[in-house]
């Protein structure tokens, strides 16, 4: 009897235990047209105007397109519009509208979408109080529909800078359920969003562009952090995961998997509050960006995969770039201690860096910098946020002694600068020097494209002279892909574009 | 019977006062926090102006305690309001995310169930012999590994091992029931391990008791066999104190399943929790707190009752 009970027992326990390695079978190979892209940032906008997080863009990139299109080179395309004119001063913009372009609603683009989505966007829809949607669209003064059926867009003042922001989507007219259904011209209609689980996009069968796209279906499903989506794509849950470590993408099988990578058109940057002491004393500023070693930085952070950056633009922007800047500030202690003894501080002083916890390369450079500072007597304090109270003290309220972030941008080279303005919202540095406040406003108006260079080149040569701050790098952008697709390409900008990406071998 | 109904009475109230002052704790932590949701959701490229219209438009400009109050005014009328990251109705995120957490719990607490009761009746049969010290050294262990890292040393020999699917695949019940189930072992057998163990112990000790008292040495007397008298008289009367301490698991099996979701990218309450702080989601974040102080309150108010059915003795206090 004794016996039996013993063997119940026994047999119950095991067969629990058996349980939990009965979980499931092993996958089998997935041979649907679809893929799946791990993204870590939980989407939440998917109005085409009101989306300002980097996160968000990238998913509604392949619903909504503008009258231009930026491709994986960062060059800006004709999309909805076959042809742009802009006046010799700048002031008016004329768009020639593509035909035969449907929406996901089966209705056609025509000029009367475009501007009533640019209105939309430019905050001068009725009941709109004129506070512009996209920011940069504010200085828009009236859009109107010509003689000759093209769509002109007339500004307040001259901006030979406004190009790229005509990437804004373009929805139907009247259309304002952008956010629980949203309706564009892209390659992929939306299909449904489970929130912080997944986006469903399925195939626009009626795309413009002929032959695209090649998926019938592309799932974005949230992953907790980099370890998860891992995880994930080692049990094929997931087929692409974007901003990789170089060494988390050297773990992964490749056989299974391609590393793709691009520049990020990022600028980490090691902020240094202007207006604190001792950061508003410019010989203090020089000695740090003296004592710092970038190349170190990007091998502890990003494993190498980074551009060095001395000032305040990445090298992606072509010709805006000043190359003369490359190696001001090689690392030099001596002089670096030389000029903190100027200053006053040959032993140096106490300061706290605040960094957002939730931004693993951020936390990283800043360990780095406390200890390469220590060589001219900084006593670095690391003191980590998070997201919300990073954005409300230190973004916005600028209650802060330094910090660690990179700051992202679409491609155009003024959206890089203007932050540097001396009453910008987003000039958190509070940089202030009349001279770079005057060369800034000049080049939205000035039309000459040599003189327009010349003048970026000017400001960020006052950017680093001032040594406003500590320009870090401009980190990789590294992305590991399925080897089941092909023709996936890295963008330099928060974009996961699908349009091009099929099965392989199809 | 008139105490009866006081009794429970009284424990209604116990149970309201402690709802109300969990949702001043939310209130008041999240008073303090600092961050502004509505730049939170616009990130920082985002100018001042949309940042504002944003806010009004939210109505995040009201004093925090005048939308405290129709909160709570919400949620009398069972209507918790609506997410302000997700624009959705709170109830029905969350009404989303409960099957995971549930799920998980539930399984968990069956394996408690499955595992601890043999292993503790074995170990209690012979105390202090080969068996019960096998038994007693592998719970010493269980009880040492905390949920997340049994959750990634599991994923570690699934996922890399094994090479299961499971893990981070969440398949929900509507679709596949049993997907559902086979992907939330895993998680919930990470979170159950610990618990074996603590009501492994917990058994083990109360039937030993029991085991020494003189109503089993009188029950052998009258030729009563071993199984009738353990499942008759000892288990009963260790049931009456483990009512109380499964109550305890439950909820503590509760606060573990929100860690590891986390952990194996399941889609439950607490990545929910996690994200409605981080994005300071008020009328999601108080939600999903007051839901899992209700949960764990009504659990002790439910393991009261049943004990004082089990033991009437119990009532009396």
């Amino acid at each position: 009897m004794q016996h039996s009970v013993t063997k119940i027992l026994v047999f119950a326990t095991a067969s629990v235990t058996a349980l939990g390695s009965l979980a499931a079978c092993s996958k089998k190979p997935d041979d649907s047209n679809s893929a799946t892209v791990g993204i870590t940032q939980e989407p939440a906008v998917f109005d085409p105007h009101t989306v300002v997080a980097a996160g968000d863009e990238e998913i509604i990139y392949n619903i909504y397109e503008g009258l231009l299109k930026f491709d994986h080179q960062g060059t800006l395309n004709p999309c909805l519009a076959t042809e742009y004119e802009i006046s010799d001063d700048a002031s008016v913009y004329t768009f020639t509208i593509r035909e035969g372009v449907k929406f996901h609603d089966g209705s056609d683009l025509d000029a009367n979408d475009v501007v009533y989505s640019l209105k939309r966007a430019a905050g001068l829809l009725d009941g709109q109080d004129n506070v512009a949607l996209v920011s940069e669209l504010d200085s828009i003064k009236a859009v109107d529909v010509t003689s000759d059926g093209k769509v002109q867009v007339t500004l307040e003042e001259s901006n030979t800078e406004l190009l790229s922001y005509f990437t804004t989507g373009i929805i139907p007219e009247g259309y304002d359920n952008c956010q629980a259904a949203p309706v564009g011209t892209g390659p992929f209609k939306f299909d449904s969003y489970n929130p912080g689980l997944s986006v469903v996009l399925v195939k626009n069968d009626k795309y413009w562009q002929n032959g695209l796209p090649y998926l019938d279906k592309v799932t974005f499903k949230v992953c907790a952090d980099m370890d998860t989506g891992l995880t994930e794509l080692n049990n094929g849950n997931i087929d692409i995961f974007p901003y990789l470590t170089a060494d988390r993408a050297a773990q992964l099988d490749p056989a299974k998997f391609n590393t793709l990578s691009n520049g990020s058109n990022m600028v980490q940057i090691f902020a240094l509050n202007n207006s604190v002491k001792p950061l508003d004393d410019v010989r203090v500023r020089k000695a740090i960006n003296y004592a710092v070693n970038r190349k170190d930085i990007i091998s502890v952070t990003m494993d190498g995969a980074g551009v060095e950056l001395t000032t305040a633009m990445s090298p992606a922007m072509g010709s805006y770039y000043d190359t003369s800047l490359n190696g001001t500030f090689d690392q030099d202690i001596d002089k670096a201690k030389s000029l903190m003894a100027e200053a006053g501080y040959e032993n140096g002083f106490d300061i706290t860096c605040t960094v957002p916890s939730s931004y693993l390369i951020h936390v990283n450079t800043a360990v780095e910098l406390a200890s390469e500072l220590k060589a001219i007597g900084i006593n670095l304090t690391i003191e980590q946020v998070d997201w919300a109270t990073w954005l409300e003290t230190v973004y916005t309220g600028r209650q802060y002694e330094t910090t660690v972030i990179a700051l992202t941008s679409t491609y155009a080279p003024y959206d890089v600068l203007q932050r540097y303005i001396s009453d910008s919202d987003g000039n958190f540095i509070n940089y202030n020097n009349p001279l770079a406040d005057d060369l800034l406003r000049q080049i939205p108006v000035t039309t000459d494209p040599a003189a327009r260079t010349e003048l970026y080149h000017k400001v960020l040569g006052l950017l680093t002279e001032d040594a406003c701050s500590v320009y870090l790098q401009d980190p990789t952008t590294i992305t590991v892909v399925s080897t089941r697709l092909e023709g996936y390409y890295v963008y330099p900008m928060y974009v996961q574009d699908m349009s091009t990406v099929k099965l392989s071998g199809n | 019977m008139q105490s009866k109904a006081r009794y429970l009475a009284g424990k209604i109230i116990e149970l309201l006062l402690t709802l109300l002052v969990v949702s001043w704790l939310v209130f008041a932590a999240f008073s303090i926090i600092p961050g502004d949701t509505a730049r939170v959701m616009l990130g920082p490229n985002a100018s001042e102006a949309q940042v504002e219209l944003l806010r009004e438009e939210m109505g995040l400009n009201r004093p925090l305690l005048s939308r405290y109050g129709s909160w709570l005014l919400g949620l009398i009328t069972f209507n918790p309001g609506t997410s302000y990251a997700y624009n959705v109705g709170v109830g029905e995120l969350m009404a989303q995310r409960l099957p995971v957490t549930i799920g998980m719990s539930v399984i968990a607490m069956i394996m408690v169930i499955l595992v601890s009761y043999p292993l503790a009746i074995i170990s209690a049969r012979k105390p202090g012999k080969l068996g019960d010290q096998i038994c007693s050294v592998i719970g010493h262990i269980l009880f040492a590994i905390p949920p997340y890292v049994a959750s990634l040393l599991l994923i570690l020999l699934a996922g890399s091992v094994f090479s299961l699917a499971t893990v981070g695949n969440y398949v929900k019940p509507s679709e596949d029931f049993f997907g559902y189930v086979g992907c939330l072992l895993l998680p919930s057998f990470a979170i159950a391990l610990p618990k074996i163990a603590m009501s492994f112990k917990f058994l083990r000790s109360s039937i030993i008791e029991q085991r020494t008292s003189d109503y089993v040495r009188t029950s052998k007397s009258h030729g009563l066999s071993d199984m009738k008298i353990l499942i008759r008289h000892v288990l009963p009367n260790s049931n009456v104190s483990s009512i109380t301490i499964i109550s305890i698991i439950l909820s503590d099996i509760l606060g573990g399943s929100l860690i590891v979701e986390q952990v194996f990218n399941l889609p439950g309450l607490g990545r929910l929790l996690l994200s409605a702080i981080s994005r300071r989601d008020f009328p999601l974040l108080s939600g999903i707190v007051f839901y899992l102080a209700f949960i764990t309150v009504l659990l002790y108010f439910i393991s009261d009752i049943a004990a004082s059915l089990a033991d009437p003795r119990i009532r009396l206090k």
